[in-house]
Protein backbone atom coordinates (compact mmCIF):
# COMPACT_ATOMS: atom_id res chain seq x y z
CA UNK A 1 0.00 0.00 0.00
CA UNK A 2 1.10 3.22 -0.89
CA UNK A 3 2.00 6.14 1.85
CA UNK A 4 -0.69 8.66 2.05
CA UNK A 5 0.82 11.67 0.27
CA UNK A 6 -0.35 14.45 2.90
CA UNK A 7 1.37 17.89 0.76
CA UNK A 8 -1.36 20.20 0.98
CA UNK A 9 -4.17 17.96 2.06
CA UNK A 10 -4.92 19.67 5.32
CA UNK A 11 -4.48 22.85 6.13
CA UNK A 12 -4.69 25.51 9.34
CA UNK A 13 -8.27 27.53 9.09
CA UNK A 14 -8.11 29.50 12.31
CA UNK A 15 -5.92 30.40 15.05
CA UNK A 16 -6.21 31.94 18.60
CA UNK A 17 -4.68 33.01 21.81
CA UNK A 18 -4.92 33.93 25.32
CA UNK A 19 -2.94 37.10 26.74
CA UNK A 20 0.32 35.79 27.76
CA UNK A 21 1.43 36.88 30.37
CA UNK A 22 4.01 35.80 33.78
CA UNK A 23 0.95 35.33 36.32
CA UNK A 24 -2.20 36.14 35.19
CA UNK A 25 -3.94 34.23 37.93
CA UNK A 26 -6.36 32.33 35.55
CA UNK A 27 -7.67 28.87 35.58
CA UNK A 28 -5.80 26.77 32.44
CA UNK A 29 -9.16 26.01 31.16
CA UNK A 30 -10.42 29.03 31.48
CA UNK A 31 -7.70 30.07 29.42
CA UNK A 32 -8.01 27.34 26.72
CA UNK A 33 -11.31 28.22 26.69
CA UNK A 34 -10.50 31.53 25.41
CA UNK A 35 -7.83 30.30 23.03
CA UNK A 36 -10.75 28.02 21.66
CA UNK A 37 -13.29 30.26 21.29
CA UNK A 38 -10.78 32.98 19.61
CA UNK A 39 -9.29 30.15 17.03
CA UNK A 40 -13.28 29.36 15.93
CA UNK A 41 -13.95 33.12 15.23
CA UNK A 42 -11.22 33.34 13.49
CA UNK A 43 -11.97 30.13 10.93
CA UNK A 44 -15.45 31.69 10.69
CA UNK A 45 -16.64 28.42 12.68
CA UNK A 46 -18.68 27.35 15.45
CA UNK A 47 -18.43 25.24 18.69
CA UNK A 48 -20.12 21.83 17.04
CA UNK A 49 -18.30 22.79 14.16
CA UNK A 50 -15.15 21.09 16.36
CA UNK A 51 -15.31 17.56 16.58
CA UNK A 52 -11.40 16.77 17.49
CA UNK A 53 -8.93 18.05 20.11
CA UNK A 54 -5.18 17.28 20.62
CA UNK A 55 -3.99 18.73 23.59
CA UNK A 56 0.01 19.26 23.90
CA UNK A 57 1.25 19.33 27.69
CA UNK A 58 -1.51 18.80 30.59
CA UNK A 59 -0.62 17.92 33.54
CA UNK A 60 1.13 18.79 35.95
CA UNK A 61 0.99 22.40 34.79
CA UNK A 62 -1.92 22.45 31.74
CA UNK A 63 -5.76 21.53 31.04
CA UNK A 64 -5.64 17.93 30.19
CA UNK A 65 -8.17 17.11 26.81
CA UNK A 66 -10.67 15.40 28.37
CA UNK A 67 -11.16 17.77 30.95
CA UNK A 68 -11.49 21.08 28.34
CA UNK A 69 -13.80 19.12 26.59
CA UNK A 70 -16.49 18.57 29.90
CA UNK A 71 -15.78 21.92 30.91
CA UNK A 72 -16.04 23.85 27.54
CA UNK A 73 -18.86 21.40 26.31
CA UNK A 74 -17.01 20.25 22.79
CA UNK A 75 -18.93 17.74 21.76
CA UNK A 76 -16.07 15.24 20.19
CA UNK A 77 -15.44 12.09 18.41
CA UNK A 78 -11.47 12.09 18.60
CA UNK A 79 -9.22 13.51 21.51
CA UNK A 80 -5.56 13.04 21.97
CA UNK A 81 -2.72 14.09 24.35
CA UNK A 82 1.09 14.32 24.51
CA UNK A 83 2.71 14.35 27.66
CA UNK A 84 4.17 16.78 29.74
CA UNK A 85 6.88 18.57 27.62
CA UNK A 86 7.08 21.25 24.56
CA UNK A 87 8.70 18.92 21.99
CA UNK A 88 5.39 17.53 20.43
CA UNK A 89 4.22 20.93 18.56
CA UNK A 90 4.26 18.94 15.41
CA UNK A 91 3.52 15.53 16.72
CA UNK A 92 0.52 16.91 17.53
CA UNK A 93 -0.47 18.99 14.34
CA UNK A 94 1.20 16.07 12.27
CA UNK A 95 -1.69 13.66 14.36
CA UNK A 96 -4.45 16.34 13.50
CA UNK A 97 -3.74 16.43 9.68
CA UNK A 98 -3.67 12.22 9.85
CA UNK A 99 -6.94 12.27 11.60
CA UNK A 100 -8.58 14.53 9.24
CA UNK A 101 -7.40 12.95 6.18
CA UNK A 102 -8.56 9.26 7.81
CA UNK A 103 -11.89 10.71 8.10
CA UNK A 104 -12.00 10.36 12.07
CA UNK A 105 -12.91 14.23 12.27
CA UNK A 106 -13.29 17.24 10.36
CA UNK A 107 -12.15 20.15 12.53
CA UNK A 108 -9.29 19.90 15.25
CA UNK A 109 -8.38 22.00 17.36
CA UNK A 110 -4.62 21.82 19.04
CA UNK A 111 -3.88 23.43 21.49
CA UNK A 112 -1.58 24.16 24.86
CA UNK A 113 -2.73 26.22 27.80
CA UNK A 114 -0.60 25.95 30.68
CA UNK A 115 0.29 27.88 34.07
CA UNK A 116 3.30 27.55 35.24
CA UNK A 117 2.82 30.28 37.91
CA UNK A 118 -0.61 28.03 38.90
CA UNK A 119 1.82 25.35 40.00
CA UNK A 120 3.83 26.15 42.88
CA UNK A 121 5.98 22.59 43.02
CA UNK A 122 9.62 23.42 41.07
CA UNK A 123 8.57 21.74 37.42
CA UNK A 124 11.42 20.00 35.62
CA UNK A 125 14.31 21.60 38.02
CA UNK A 126 15.20 20.29 41.74
CA UNK A 127 12.65 19.00 43.39
CA UNK A 128 10.36 18.74 40.78
CA UNK A 129 12.73 16.85 38.24
CA UNK A 130 10.73 13.82 38.56
CA UNK A 131 11.87 12.46 35.57
CA UNK A 132 15.76 13.07 36.37
CA UNK A 133 15.32 10.36 39.01
CA UNK A 134 14.47 7.87 36.79
CA UNK A 135 17.08 5.03 36.57
CA UNK A 136 17.77 5.95 32.84
CA UNK A 137 17.97 9.67 33.89
CA UNK A 138 15.77 12.51 32.52
CA UNK A 139 15.30 13.21 28.69
CA UNK A 140 17.54 16.00 28.57
CA UNK A 141 20.10 14.67 30.42
CA UNK A 142 19.02 14.98 34.10
CA UNK A 143 20.69 13.15 36.70
CA UNK A 144 20.09 14.92 40.13
CA UNK A 145 22.20 12.62 41.83
CA UNK A 146 25.17 14.94 40.81
CA UNK A 147 23.00 18.08 40.79
CA UNK A 148 22.85 17.59 36.95
CA UNK A 149 19.24 19.35 36.65
CA UNK A 150 16.58 21.37 34.43
CA UNK A 151 16.32 20.84 30.40
CA UNK A 152 18.96 23.63 30.05
CA UNK A 153 21.10 21.87 31.76
CA UNK A 154 21.66 19.49 28.83
CA UNK A 155 21.72 22.28 26.42
CA UNK A 156 24.59 23.78 28.34
CA UNK A 157 26.47 20.91 28.15
CA UNK A 158 25.90 21.03 24.40
CA UNK A 159 26.64 24.72 24.10
CA UNK A 160 29.88 23.89 25.98
CA UNK A 161 30.92 21.00 23.35
CA UNK A 162 29.82 23.85 20.28
CA UNK A 163 32.17 26.25 21.30
CA UNK A 164 34.88 24.13 21.75
CA UNK A 165 34.69 22.06 18.94
CA UNK A 166 33.69 24.96 16.48
CA UNK A 167 35.55 27.87 17.88
CA UNK A 168 32.62 29.97 18.50
CA UNK A 169 31.66 31.87 21.54
CA UNK A 170 28.87 32.91 24.20
CA UNK A 171 29.47 36.67 22.59
CA UNK A 172 28.24 35.23 19.13
CA UNK A 173 24.97 33.02 20.49
CA UNK A 174 23.76 36.36 21.91
CA UNK A 175 22.69 37.32 18.25
CA UNK A 176 20.30 35.54 19.20
CA UNK A 177 17.70 36.39 21.90
CA UNK A 178 18.89 39.71 20.46
CA UNK A 179 17.30 39.40 17.38
CA UNK A 180 14.09 37.81 18.58
CA UNK A 181 13.67 40.33 20.97
CA UNK A 182 13.76 43.14 18.60
CA UNK A 183 11.17 40.92 16.88
CA UNK A 184 8.79 40.74 20.47
CA UNK A 185 9.63 44.66 20.05
CA UNK A 186 7.59 44.81 17.31
CA UNK A 187 4.67 42.29 18.91
CA UNK A 188 1.73 43.50 21.20
CA UNK A 189 1.32 40.52 22.10
CA UNK A 190 5.43 39.19 23.53
CA UNK A 191 5.94 39.78 27.29
CA UNK A 192 9.32 41.04 26.99
CA UNK A 193 9.40 43.60 24.79
CA UNK A 194 12.36 46.12 26.02
CA UNK A 195 14.85 45.68 23.36
CA UNK A 196 18.28 43.93 24.47
CA UNK A 197 21.85 43.90 23.26
CA UNK A 198 24.53 41.90 23.34
CA UNK A 199 26.33 43.79 26.05
CA UNK A 200 23.32 42.77 28.08
CA UNK A 201 23.67 39.33 27.36
CA UNK A 202 27.25 38.94 28.01
CA UNK A 203 26.02 40.60 31.53
CA UNK A 204 23.13 38.44 32.56
CA UNK A 205 23.87 36.17 34.92
CA UNK A 206 25.29 32.43 34.49
CA UNK A 207 22.25 30.05 35.25
CA UNK A 208 23.51 26.95 33.76
CA UNK A 209 27.38 28.01 32.93
CA UNK A 210 28.25 28.56 29.70
CA UNK A 211 24.38 29.70 29.52
CA UNK A 212 23.62 32.97 30.59
CA UNK A 213 20.03 34.05 32.12
CA UNK A 214 19.18 35.33 28.69
CA UNK A 215 19.73 32.46 26.60
CA UNK A 216 16.65 31.20 28.90
CA UNK A 217 13.27 31.05 27.61
CA UNK A 218 10.44 32.67 29.46
CA UNK A 219 8.14 30.89 32.49
CA UNK A 220 4.70 31.87 31.79
CA UNK A 221 1.07 31.58 31.89
CA UNK A 222 -1.03 31.51 28.83
CA UNK A 223 -3.05 29.59 25.95
CA UNK A 224 -2.64 29.10 22.02
CA UNK A 225 -4.52 26.91 19.60
CA UNK A 226 -4.24 25.86 15.77
CA UNK A 227 -7.57 24.59 14.28
CA UNK A 228 -6.43 22.26 11.39
CA UNK A 229 -9.24 20.77 8.39
CA UNK A 230 -9.29 19.48 4.99
CA UNK A 231 -7.64 22.16 2.47
CA UNK A 232 -11.39 21.47 0.71
CA UNK A 233 -13.39 22.57 3.52
CA UNK A 234 -10.31 25.62 4.46
CA UNK A 235 -10.89 27.09 1.17
CA UNK A 236 -14.75 27.73 2.07
CA UNK A 237 -14.06 29.59 5.25
CA UNK A 238 -13.29 33.11 6.18
CA UNK A 239 -9.49 33.40 6.12
CA UNK A 240 -7.05 32.36 3.23
CA UNK A 241 -6.08 28.80 3.86
CA UNK A 242 -2.48 28.12 5.48
CA UNK A 243 -1.74 24.49 3.67
CA UNK A 244 0.57 21.76 5.61
CA UNK A 245 2.94 21.19 2.81
CA UNK A 246 5.47 19.06 4.76
CA UNK A 247 6.15 16.97 7.50
CA UNK A 248 8.60 14.59 9.26
CA UNK A 249 8.14 13.16 12.64
CA UNK A 250 9.92 13.55 15.81
CA UNK A 251 12.86 10.76 15.85
CA UNK A 252 14.36 9.19 18.75
CA UNK A 253 16.78 6.23 19.25
CA UNK A 254 20.43 6.27 20.51
CA UNK A 255 21.73 8.31 18.26
CA UNK A 256 19.43 11.68 19.03
CA UNK A 257 19.95 13.87 22.12
CA UNK A 258 17.11 16.26 22.55
CA UNK A 259 19.11 19.69 22.03
CA UNK A 260 21.27 18.59 18.76
CA UNK A 261 21.38 17.00 15.66
CA UNK A 262 22.81 13.00 15.24
CA UNK A 263 26.82 12.34 15.19
CA UNK A 264 26.78 15.80 17.54
CA UNK A 265 28.72 13.52 20.53
CA UNK A 266 26.57 14.49 23.81
CA UNK A 267 24.94 11.86 25.65
CA UNK A 268 25.34 8.00 23.88
CA UNK A 269 25.28 9.73 20.39
CA UNK A 270 27.97 8.59 17.95
CA UNK A 271 30.21 11.38 17.21
CA UNK A 272 30.89 11.60 13.02
CA UNK A 273 30.33 14.70 10.74
CA UNK A 274 26.66 15.57 10.18
CA UNK A 275 25.41 15.59 6.94
CA UNK A 276 21.20 16.55 6.60
CA UNK A 277 20.77 15.90 2.95
CA UNK A 278 17.65 16.72 1.70
CA UNK A 279 15.14 16.20 5.13
CA UNK A 280 11.89 14.42 4.44
CA UNK A 281 10.00 17.10 5.11
CA UNK A 282 11.57 18.98 1.81
CA UNK A 283 10.95 16.23 -0.05
CA UNK A 284 7.06 16.19 0.89
CA UNK A 285 7.05 19.93 0.01
CA UNK A 286 8.91 19.46 -2.99
CA UNK A 287 11.15 22.50 -2.01
CA UNK A 288 14.64 22.78 0.10
CA UNK A 289 15.99 24.95 1.98
CA UNK A 290 16.69 28.03 0.01
CA UNK A 291 12.82 28.27 -0.95
CA UNK A 292 12.10 28.60 3.14
CA UNK A 293 11.05 32.55 3.49
CA UNK A 294 10.89 32.37 7.09
CA UNK A 295 12.18 29.70 10.31
CA UNK A 296 10.15 29.11 13.49
CA UNK A 297 12.10 26.94 15.91
CA UNK A 298 11.72 26.09 19.44
CA UNK A 299 13.93 28.61 21.42
CA UNK A 300 13.63 27.27 24.56
CA UNK A 301 17.63 28.23 25.16
CA UNK A 302 19.32 30.07 22.41
CA UNK A 303 21.51 27.56 21.32
CA UNK A 304 19.02 25.32 20.03
CA UNK A 305 18.41 27.84 17.33
CA UNK A 306 22.21 27.24 16.10
CA UNK A 307 21.59 23.37 16.01
CA UNK A 308 18.29 23.56 14.00
CA UNK A 309 19.81 25.91 11.26
CA UNK A 310 23.17 22.98 11.13
CA UNK A 311 20.39 19.68 11.68
CA UNK A 312 18.21 21.41 8.24
CA UNK A 313 21.19 22.22 5.90
CA UNK A 314 20.52 26.06 6.49
CA UNK A 315 24.20 26.34 6.82
CA UNK A 316 26.74 24.21 7.91
CA UNK A 317 27.89 22.09 10.69
CA UNK A 318 29.95 24.65 12.93
CA UNK A 319 28.44 27.45 10.38
CA UNK A 320 26.01 28.80 12.79
CA UNK A 321 27.65 30.98 14.88
CA UNK A 322 28.49 33.11 12.05
CA UNK A 323 25.35 32.44 10.26
CA UNK A 324 22.92 34.23 12.89
CA UNK A 325 25.27 37.49 12.96
CA UNK A 326 24.74 41.04 11.08
CA UNK A 327 20.69 40.53 11.41
CA UNK A 328 20.70 37.43 8.53
CA UNK A 329 17.84 36.11 11.20
CA UNK A 330 16.08 39.64 11.92
CA UNK A 331 13.13 40.76 9.96
CA UNK A 332 14.41 42.10 6.92
CA UNK A 333 17.30 40.04 6.79
CA UNK A 334 17.84 37.01 4.06
CA UNK A 335 16.02 34.60 6.80
CA UNK A 336 13.71 35.88 9.80
CA UNK A 337 13.75 33.41 12.69
CA UNK A 338 10.92 33.41 15.30
CA UNK A 339 9.18 36.76 14.36
CA UNK A 340 6.72 36.84 17.08
CA UNK A 341 9.99 36.78 19.53
CA UNK A 342 10.12 32.70 20.25
CA UNK A 343 9.87 31.32 23.52
CA UNK A 344 12.83 33.94 24.52
CA UNK A 345 10.74 36.77 24.40
CA UNK A 346 7.20 36.68 23.66
CA UNK A 347 6.64 33.54 25.75
CA UNK A 348 6.93 30.27 26.33
CA UNK A 349 3.56 28.46 25.02
CA UNK A 350 5.12 25.21 23.79
CA UNK A 351 5.48 26.66 20.21
CA UNK A 352 2.00 27.33 19.74
CA UNK A 353 2.52 30.57 20.10
CA UNK A 354 4.84 29.89 16.45
CA UNK A 355 2.20 28.49 14.97
CA UNK A 356 0.10 31.16 15.04
CA UNK A 357 2.48 33.32 13.96
CA UNK A 358 3.60 31.65 11.16
CA UNK A 359 -0.15 31.36 10.35
CA UNK A 360 -0.56 34.81 10.62
CA UNK A 361 2.76 35.61 8.56
CA UNK A 362 1.36 33.81 5.78
CA UNK A 363 -1.70 35.71 5.84
CA UNK A 364 0.17 38.83 5.54
CA UNK A 365 -1.26 39.69 9.32
CA UNK A 366 2.05 40.77 11.09
CA UNK A 367 1.79 44.72 10.65
CA UNK A 368 6.03 45.84 11.11
CA UNK A 369 7.36 42.25 11.98
CA UNK A 370 5.50 41.54 8.52
CA UNK A 371 7.79 39.42 6.56
CA UNK A 372 7.38 40.66 2.95
CA UNK A 373 5.80 38.35 0.53
CA UNK A 374 6.04 35.27 2.64
CA UNK A 375 5.07 32.30 0.59
CA UNK A 376 6.40 29.45 2.66
CA UNK A 377 7.80 29.41 6.52
CA UNK A 378 9.29 26.60 8.32
CA UNK A 379 9.11 25.22 11.60
CA UNK A 380 12.03 22.64 12.38
CA UNK A 381 13.45 21.82 15.48
CA UNK A 382 16.74 20.85 17.20
CA UNK A 383 15.18 17.42 17.75
CA UNK A 384 14.42 16.50 13.94
CA UNK A 385 11.11 17.23 13.76
CA UNK A 386 9.32 19.48 11.00
CA UNK A 387 6.69 21.21 9.41
CA UNK A 388 6.31 23.37 6.37
CA UNK A 389 3.53 25.93 5.70
CA UNK A 390 2.51 27.35 2.77
CA UNK A 391 0.12 30.10 1.44
CA UNK B 1 28.08 8.93 58.55
CA UNK B 2 26.40 12.69 58.21
CA UNK B 3 23.24 12.22 56.99
CA UNK B 4 23.33 12.83 53.07
CA UNK B 5 20.42 15.21 51.86
CA UNK B 6 21.25 15.29 48.42
CA UNK B 7 19.06 13.14 45.50
CA UNK B 8 20.27 9.46 45.48
CA UNK B 9 19.54 7.18 42.53
CA UNK B 10 17.00 5.01 41.75
CA UNK B 11 17.76 1.52 41.57
CA UNK B 12 16.21 -0.27 40.06
CA UNK B 13 16.31 -4.47 38.50
CA UNK B 14 17.87 -2.95 35.78
CA UNK B 15 20.87 -1.29 37.51
CA UNK B 16 21.63 -2.77 40.66
CA UNK B 17 24.37 -4.65 39.27
CA UNK B 18 26.34 -1.25 38.33
CA UNK B 19 25.80 0.14 41.98
CA UNK B 20 26.66 -3.23 43.42
CA UNK B 21 29.66 -2.84 41.47
CA UNK B 22 30.46 0.88 42.57
CA UNK B 23 29.70 -0.92 45.94
CA UNK B 24 32.80 -2.99 45.68
CA UNK B 25 34.67 -0.39 43.97
CA UNK B 26 34.47 -1.21 40.54
CA UNK B 27 32.93 0.24 37.94
CA UNK B 28 31.24 -2.14 35.62
CA UNK B 29 28.59 -1.80 32.75
CA UNK B 30 27.11 -4.44 30.32
CA UNK B 31 29.22 -5.99 27.66
CA UNK B 32 27.81 -7.97 24.66
CA UNK B 33 29.01 -11.16 24.25
CA UNK B 34 28.23 -11.29 20.82
CA UNK B 35 29.18 -7.64 18.98
CA UNK B 36 31.49 -6.74 22.07
CA UNK B 37 29.06 -3.47 22.49
CA UNK B 38 29.55 -1.86 25.87
CA UNK B 39 26.48 0.46 26.93
CA UNK B 40 25.22 3.03 29.40
CA UNK B 41 22.60 3.30 30.67
CA UNK B 42 21.69 -0.18 31.75
CA UNK B 43 19.16 -1.74 29.49
CA UNK B 44 17.45 -5.45 29.30
CA UNK B 45 19.53 -6.83 26.51
CA UNK B 46 22.33 -5.30 23.79
CA UNK B 47 21.10 -1.94 22.34
CA UNK B 48 22.88 -3.08 19.03
CA UNK B 49 22.35 -6.62 17.97
CA UNK B 50 19.84 -7.27 21.00
CA UNK B 51 21.53 -10.71 22.75
CA UNK B 52 20.78 -11.54 25.58
CA UNK B 53 24.25 -12.67 26.13
CA UNK B 54 25.95 -9.81 28.37
CA UNK B 55 27.73 -9.91 30.92
CA UNK B 56 28.28 -7.13 33.82
CA UNK B 57 32.42 -6.01 32.84
CA UNK B 58 34.75 -4.12 35.17
CA UNK B 59 36.26 -0.81 33.22
CA UNK B 60 39.15 0.70 33.89
CA UNK B 61 37.76 3.86 35.33
CA UNK B 62 39.50 6.12 33.06
CA UNK B 63 38.30 8.50 30.36
CA UNK B 64 37.88 12.22 29.21
CA UNK B 65 36.06 15.27 29.55
CA UNK B 66 33.41 15.26 26.62
CA UNK B 67 31.71 18.47 27.86
CA UNK B 68 30.99 19.72 31.18
CA UNK B 69 28.63 22.82 32.57
CA UNK B 70 28.71 24.94 35.86
CA UNK B 71 25.66 25.29 37.76
CA UNK B 72 25.37 28.90 39.09
CA UNK B 73 21.37 28.44 40.12
CA UNK B 74 20.49 26.43 43.54
CA UNK B 75 17.74 23.96 41.98
CA UNK B 76 18.53 21.54 45.15
CA UNK B 77 18.29 23.01 48.12
CA UNK B 78 20.92 20.20 49.04
CA UNK B 79 23.20 21.56 46.36
CA UNK B 80 23.21 25.38 47.54
CA UNK B 81 26.05 25.26 49.65
CA UNK B 82 28.34 23.91 46.86
CA UNK B 83 27.21 26.20 44.28
CA UNK B 84 29.22 26.97 41.67
CA UNK B 85 29.29 23.15 41.25
CA UNK B 86 30.32 21.40 38.03
CA UNK B 87 29.15 18.65 36.29
CA UNK B 88 30.87 16.66 33.64
CA UNK B 89 29.68 14.41 30.98
CA UNK B 90 32.89 11.49 31.07
CA UNK B 91 33.30 9.33 28.23
CA UNK B 92 35.50 6.52 29.26
CA UNK B 93 37.91 4.77 27.62
CA UNK B 94 35.63 1.77 26.68
CA UNK B 95 33.02 4.74 24.54
CA UNK B 96 29.87 4.66 27.22
CA UNK B 97 29.76 8.34 28.60
CA UNK B 98 28.44 8.99 32.55
CA UNK B 99 27.70 12.65 34.14
CA UNK B 100 29.24 13.21 37.09
CA UNK B 101 30.99 15.29 39.28
CA UNK B 102 35.00 16.48 38.48
CA UNK B 103 36.96 16.59 42.25
CA UNK B 104 40.06 17.93 43.11
CA UNK B 105 39.95 20.41 40.10
CA UNK B 106 38.83 24.40 40.23
CA UNK B 107 35.98 24.81 37.86
CA UNK B 108 38.03 27.66 35.57
CA UNK B 109 40.74 24.70 34.90
CA UNK B 110 37.94 22.38 33.49
CA UNK B 111 38.76 21.44 29.77
CA UNK B 112 37.21 19.55 27.14
CA UNK B 113 39.35 15.90 26.50
CA UNK B 114 41.16 16.77 29.90
CA UNK B 115 42.15 13.10 30.98
CA UNK B 116 40.02 11.97 34.06
CA UNK B 117 40.32 8.94 36.36
CA UNK B 118 37.70 7.87 38.43
CA UNK B 119 37.40 8.56 42.31
CA UNK B 120 34.83 6.53 44.73
CA UNK B 121 32.76 8.30 46.97
CA UNK B 122 31.06 6.60 49.61
CA UNK B 123 28.28 8.78 50.13
CA UNK B 124 25.66 6.17 52.07
CA UNK B 125 26.33 3.20 53.70
CA UNK B 126 24.36 1.63 51.13
CA UNK B 127 25.34 4.57 47.80
CA UNK B 128 28.55 4.80 46.03
CA UNK B 129 29.31 7.78 43.31
CA UNK B 130 31.34 7.30 40.27
CA UNK B 131 33.26 10.67 40.27
CA UNK B 132 36.29 11.83 38.46
CA UNK B 133 39.22 13.75 39.09
CA UNK B 134 42.16 15.08 36.56
CA UNK B 135 44.20 11.82 35.53
CA UNK B 136 47.79 11.26 37.19
CA UNK B 137 50.74 10.94 35.29
CA UNK B 138 50.95 7.26 34.95
ZN1 LIG C 1 25.44 -6.83 20.83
Amino acid sequence: MAAWNLKDKTAVCGVGHSPYGRRLNRSTIDLAGEAIRHALDDAGLGRDDLDGLIVSFGTPIGADADTLAYALGLKLKMYNQTWAHGRFTASCLQWAAMAVNAGLANAVACLTAISFSGFRRPMMGGAGDSEGAWEAGGGHGEDPVFGMTSPGAGAALVAQKYFARFGATSRQLAAVPVAFRKHASLNPTAIMREPITVDDHQNSRFVCEPLHLLDYCLINDGAACVIVTSSERARDLQKPPVYLSGMQGLPGGREEFIWTYPGFGTSQQDAFDYQPGLQPVYQMANVTPKDINALFTYDAFSILAWTALERFGFCGQGEAAAFTQEGRIEVGGALPMNTNGGLLSEGHMMGWNHQVEIVRQLRGECGPRQVANAQLIQWANAYGDSLIYRR
Amino acid sequence: MAEYKKPLPAISTLNQPYWDGLKRRELTLQHCNECGKIWYPPAPFCPVCWSRNFAWQKLSGRGKVNSWVVFHQAYFSSFRDNIPYNVAEVELEEGPRLLTNLVAVDNDDIMIDMPVEIVFDDVTDEVTLAKFRPARKP
